[in-house]
């Protein structure tokens, strides 16, 4: 994974209609990696939170014998928040409420496929 | 398991911070090393060694800055197969604090640092001003410790009592 290719994959996400910002974030620690997020939207703290989601909606999905997540969605008032594992880092998009999830999910699986 | 506080108004951000990073230790200290506020110890003597510790690494930590980078540092990390410990600094009216919590896969380095920050700014507006309370180090250190050990682990002793409500 080289910083190119994660500012591509950052790039082909934030070119969405309604996308706030992406982030690539480490998946153990909740650090950024990388991120392209509007003024005002705090990358740390997306980065932090989400990945701490990540890896609970992980563990939880495990537990319940239904394996990996492919891919978590949280809905919210102001928008929504996906989250995609791929290897030891989660790619998170922040995007408004009205965004088109379905390409959004097709274009984060290409992201996280391009990064894996 | 509750933080036991030596300046009761150390409590409420200490609280906090427990809660919302989900770390298993947290020690609030003066840069001397006296303790100010714990959650999570179980002895004194526990308290005792980490803040001693905590003091000893942070004087290093600041000297290493100061020689590298013309500045002390002011964050630590350490990473453990299990537990890991993050250190902070934060400066409030009665001067400067120290930070240690330990934390494990409940929590993350970015998650403990995001909470961190508000700590800082709920421990800064929660200080009393100068003159409330005596000053967070008192002139006789030794009787201070004992006080604040036993203040922090609820053993009756009596803190010195102060306008702010110390406990």
């Amino acid at each position: 994974m080289t910083t190119a290719m994660l500012t591509e994959a950052l790039a082909s996400l934030t070119r969405h209609r309604g996308v706030f910002g992406a982030l690539v974030a480490d998946a153990d620690h909740g650090l950024v990696v990388e991120a392209t997020v509007q003024h005002g939207v705090s990358a740390d703290a997306i980065a932090a939170l989400a990945a701490s989601l990540y890896r609970k909606a992980q563990l939880s999905s495990r537990a319940a014998g239904l394996g990996d997540v492919s891919l978590l969605r949280l809905e919210a008032g102001g928008g929504q928040l996906c989250a995609i594992g791929c290897g030891e880092v989660v790619l998170v998009v922040v995007a408004e409420a009205r965004t088109n999830v379905g390409l959004l999910r097709a274009e984060m699986h290409r992201a996280a496929e391009r990064l894996a | 398991m509750k933080a036991m506080s030596v300046h009761g108004w150390t409590d409420a951000p200490m609280r906090r911070f427990v809660a919302d990073a989900r770390v298993r230790y947290a020690v609030l200290l003066h840069p001397s090393g006296l303790a100010l506020s714990q959650y999570g110890f179980t002895s004194a003597i526990d308290v005792m060694s980490a803040c001693s510790l905590v003091a000893a690494i942070r004087a290093s930590a600041g000297a290493l800055g100061t020689e590298l980078c013309g500045a002390p540092f002011t964050e630590l990390y350490y990473g453990g197969e299990r537990q890991q410990i993050f250190m902070a600094e934060a400066s409030t009216s009665r001067g400067p604090c120290v930070l240690l919590t330990v934390f494990d896969v409940e929590s993350s380095l970015g998650v403990v640092r995001l909470f961190v920050s508000a700590f800082r700014q709920a421990l800064t507006a929660a200080a009393p001003s100068i003159g409330d309370t005596p000053p967070t180090l008192g002139p006789d250190f030794e009787s201070e410790l004992q006080r604040g050990l036993a203040a922090v682990f609820d053993r009756g002793a009596t803190p010195r009592v102060t306008a702010g409500g110390a406990r």
